[in-house]
Formats: C-alpha cells, structure tokens, sequence
C-alpha cells in the first residue's frame, strides 16, 4: 500500500540543500516558487525520499493565489508526496521549469501555462498546448469567463472584448457565437492561427 | 530453420548499416530535411492528433506532436456540475476505457466524501475494469499490428474478443463505449442474471482464442522486424518521463498500482505484473498479451468468490463534500490514471484534474522516434497505445 511520505521529513531534506525553501502548513510541503526545481531535485536524489517519479504536475485557482502540486512517488518505497507551491502575482505568475529535474514535466507545465497562464521559466518550448497562440485568456483561471448556467459568477466576457459581444447573464438565452442570428460572430473563434500552418 | 533471435539480429544489424549509410550521406549532399504532417486525419494516428516529424531521407531527424483537436475542455465544464454529474465526462475522457475512468474518479470522490464501498460493488468494479482491460489491450495490440502492417487481420480476430466484453457492457448498463456505470460508492446496477454465464463462456473461449493470437503473430518474422528494437527507451529515462502503464513495464520495471497501490480489493486476488526486458515496441506488445491473461485470471477469482449484498452505498445524489481534496489513481489499460479533486464544500468540484497517463506517456516519443525511420516512428506511435480524448481531455 502506497503511504503518504512525511511532509516535515522532506522539509528537512530540502531545507539542508536549498535553506528556507520549504515549509510545512497542516501537514503539506509548500515551496519557496523560485526555489521549487532545486528543492525537488534534493527530494529526488536523496536516498531517504527517492522521489523519483513525477505522478502528476497541475495548478488551481483559489482566487487569491495560484497553487501548483507535485504528486511524488518513490517506487522503490511506495511512498507519495503532494507538494504545493503558491504564486501570489495573478498578473505575471511564474516558477521555474521542472524539466530539468524530471523530462515527464514537459508536457504538463506546458498544460498548465495553456490553460492557467503560469509561465514556467527555463521550460524549453512553452507554448499552447490544446488552444491556439492568441486564444485571450487561461480558461481555467477562476475568472475567465461567465458561461451560461454558471453556478459561479466570472468576467461577463473574454478579456478583450468589450462587453456588447459578451456571453449572456444566466437566464437569458444563450446566444452562441456561431448562432445564425448573431451579425459579428466574436474574433475569437473566427481564425486559428497555427490551424494548419498556413502562415 | 530461422529462429525469431536470428532474426531479429539480422534485422538489427540492416538497421544499424542502413542508419550507417544515410548518416553517411547526410555529411556532403547538401540535402535539405522534408518536414511531414502526419495528420490530423491520417490513419496512423488512431484520431485526431498531428505528429510533425522532419526528415532527412527516410531517417527522423524532430519530431513534434500537436494536438488539442478534441479539447472538450473537460476540467472546466466539470467545475459547474455535481460530483455525480460528472461520472459521464469520465467516460468520454478515455473512451476505449470508459470504466476505468468511472473507477478512478469515483475513487477520487469517494476520498473526498469518506464514503466505505460495499464489498459486492468493489468485485463488480474489479470484473468490469479487467474486462475493460482485456478489451483496450484487444483494441491497441490489434492496431499496432495493424501499424505494422498486418492490415486488419489480426485487428478483427481481437476486435471479436473486445465485442464480446461490449456485450457484457450492454447488458449490464445498457452501454457499450460510454457505460456511466461506476457511481460514487458502487456501482449503478447489479449484475444481471445472463451475465455470469457469458462471463463464464468468454473466459473458457479465452485461452484458446489467445493462443491463436500467439501462433500468429509471437514468432511473425515481419512482426519481429518491425518492432524489435524500434522505439527503445531505457526504464531510467521511463521513470524520469514520467512513463506508467504497459510502456513503463516493457522498460522492466514492475510498477503496477495493483499491486502497489491496491485499490477496491485487488489485494484479495492473486496475479502476476509482466515486464518486458528491453523497452522496445515489441516488448509492449507481449506485456499487453500477457496483461490479458493476468486480467483473465483475475476475472476467474472474482467469479469464484463473487459476494453478496448491497452493490450501492447510501450517498446522497448531491454531495457536498468537506473542503479537501483527493488524488486518486488506478492502473488503466494504459497507465496511472489519476483524479486530483479538490472541495470547497460546494455541490460541484472546485478543481477537477485528469492525470492522462496517453499524454504523459507521449513525453517521450521524440526522444524514441529521432534516428528511426518514419515507419519506425508510425510503429512506436501505436505501441504508445493512444487515446486522443485522454489527451485533449
């Protein structure tokens, strides 16, 4: 059975390496973000973590701060580790890359830049993943976009748009961008730029 | 009379002369490389995914994947409805193993909630994710022979095995690709009266129907050249790729979450983790054959000790779970299958994540793919064993 690995021991591990880059709260491992890929590299090369394998890399939204968790495994100790990390700067969030550390965080970091906007530096190829380069916006982002039937209240439009091409309040019916009776259908989803390289 | 290992160093050492020769050409000519799209739509790709690979002559010099084609944008739509409310968009995350999905997220749910599984549904869930299993494996070890180039034979004599698992599929949820069968602390239905006996009848048509796939193909000369030492990858650079499922095992390291991680009672049955030795296409190969009989043998134990009561806890439809979160995985038929949840104690998700294990699993095709040839790269593509709704998600 996989147990949790103990968050004050890594703490120790990492704190002997790279001083005041992690810290325990309610029993999670936060890291220090500028410090986040030489503190995993010592969890990954220390015997007694041996967290050598990159389960899971993503973020979340708590609204007043970006979260990015790392689940570490060790296969040899069947143990696995949740580490956060916060980023406080909404406007410009950024954490070094972790490919150097593990190659596994290549495609996941850039899924976390596409969709949350958290750019990741020393990352070799940071771009979109799933949407296209210019799509306005990080979907993901609690504060994207008020779509129909939301439980959630966000932004009544896409960033850049002023309001009168905004998605409708909850209630309305909704109006969707290709709808027939629409006469501007939104920039948005007219041109994919890289569609199919024809740039 | 050739033995498969002459073979196979026979064809080892063509490669090796052939790569020699055009490396040898690449130095003067003054050549330019030819960048292909391999897709969207192109039969090779098993969806909706591009591959860029530039080449020099025959030889893959980059290669580059994009996708996103199928982004459904699954993670924030699940955002806004209930935690039952989304069991449906598990099955369409990986369509070719939709109860698996259903396991591992309700897993995850049921972490959040603290809700206990009746021992009857968490056998019901163990018969239908081996069963899922053997169908994905009949699915992916049958389209990678056909990108070897066994053009659809042995994909139809594996196809009739997976139809029989969508039949017992069918008659017990009433579906046979998106089942939404797994709910938050069971599962949906009971078993249905006609279902042990074709149970029953599948698992003794099995083996025989396996060992036909075996004289088919384990000795196939054409299949030795083709996958034999094609797309290698050593078990550190797997583990460091974050590699799981049949690619991390064919490495030889014997990472299982069944065995590692036992989740809804696998303890209680007796299996074994086949590994491979060289991490080559070939060896995923025989590690999904050899998974088939493993689940088989599980299918068997479960049948035999299959327990009575409740299939269903008592949850409430519209959970509100504690503010938390949860990650939970299981061994999908293509690897770690992961749900990272997190609760503000509302009636939906606050973070719904899917760890795709076809995505990461692809972190090193570039890495397998470079210094092949472009049907070399096609071949490693279909050992990878994709399923473009995991990756777009």
């Amino acid at each position: 059975m996989t147990t949790q690995y103990d968050a004050t021991a890594a703490m120790e591990i990492v704190n002997a390496s790279a001083p005041g880059a992690a810290c325990v709260e309610d029993g999670v491992l936060y890291l220090e973000p500028a410090l986040v890929a030489e503190a995993i590299e010592s969890l990954r090369d220390s015997e007694e973590s041996d967290l050598i394998f990159l389960c899971s890399l993503t973020a979340v939204d708590q609204e007043r701060h970006f979260e990015v968790v790392y689940h570490l495994q060790s296969l040899d100790l069947n143990h696995i580790l949740a580490i956060k990390a916060r980023l406080t700067d909404r406007e410009d969030p950024t954490l070094p890359s972790l490919t150097g550390v593990f190659h596994g965080a290549h495609l996941q970091e850039r899924e976390v830049y596409d969709l949350f906007g958290i750019t990741f530096e020393g990352h070799p190829d940071l771009r979109r993943m799933f949407l296209w380069e210019g799509f306005p916006g990080y979907p993901l982002r609690k504060d994207f976009l008020q779509m129909p039937g939301q439980i959630r209240a966000g932004l009544p439009g896409f960033p850049h748009e002023s309001t009168e091409n905004a998605w409708p309040v909850p209630g309305s019916v909704p109006q969707r961008p290709q709808h027939p009776n629409d006469p501007q259908p939104p920039s948005v989803l007219a041109v994919a730029e890289d569609g199919e390289e024809s740039s | 009379m050739t033995t498969a290992d002459d073979t196979r160093s026979m064809m080892d050492d063509s490669r090796l002369a052939m790569q020699g020769t055009i490396e040898a050409l690449d130095s003067g000519d003054g050549s330019e490389p030819v960048v292909v799209n391999l897709g969207p739509q192109h039969p090779s790709t098993h969806g909706v995914f591009r591959l860029k690979v530039t080449l020099d002559g025959e030889i893959v010099r980059d290669a580059e994947m994009r996708i996103g084609y199928l982004h459904r944008s699954m993670e924030k739509l699940a955002e806004e409805r209930t935690y039952t409310q989304n069991i449906p968009f598990t099955d369409r995350i990986d369509y070719l193993a939709a109860m698996s999905n259903n396991l591992a997220y309700c897993l995850a749910a049921e972490e959040l909630l603290g809700v206990e599984v009746p021992p009857r549904a968490n056998a019901i869930r163990v018969m239908f994710a081996e069963l899922q299993r053997v169908a994905s494996h009949a699915m992916a070890n049958g389209t990678f022979i056909n990108d070897c180039g066994a053009w659809h034979t042995p994909l139809f004599h594996m196809f009739r095995d997976r139809e029989r698992v969508l039949d017992m599929f069918e008659m017990t949820c009433g579906a046979r690709l998106t089942t939404n069968y797994m709910r938050i602390g069971g599962v949906a239905f009971d078993l249905p009266d006609e279902l042990l006996p074709t149970l029953e009848q599948f698992l003794a048509d099995m083996p025989e129907n396996i060992a036909n796939y075996e004289a088919l193909l384990m000795e196939n000369e054409i299949l030795h050249a083709r996958a034999r030492g094609v797309g290698v990858i050593s078990p550190e650079m797997a583990i460091n790729s974050s590699l799981s499922g049949p690619v991390l095992r064919a490495t030889g390291v014997p990472w299982d979450l069944r065995k590692a991680n036992p989740y809804s009672g696998y303890e209680d049955y007796e299996f074994d983790v086949p590994v491979g030795e060289q991490g080559d296409c070939f060896d995923r190969f025989l590690v999904r054959m050899a998974e088939v009989k493993q689940s088989l043998r599980i299918l068997r134990q479960v049948i035999d000790n299959l327990p009575d009561g409740p299939w269903l806890a008592d949850v409430p439809l519209h959970a509100r779970p504690e503010p938390g979160e949860s990650y939970a995985r299981v061994e999908s038929p293509r690897g770690e299958l992961g749900f990272y949840l997190v609760s503000d104690g509302g009636p939906a998700p606050y973070r719904f994540h899917c760890r795709p294990p076809s995505l990461i699993n692809l972190s090193a095709l570039k890495e397998m793919s470079i210094g092949g040839t472009l049907a070399d790269a096609i071949v490693t593509l279909g050992s990878i064993d994709i399923v473009v709704g995991e990756i777009d998600r």
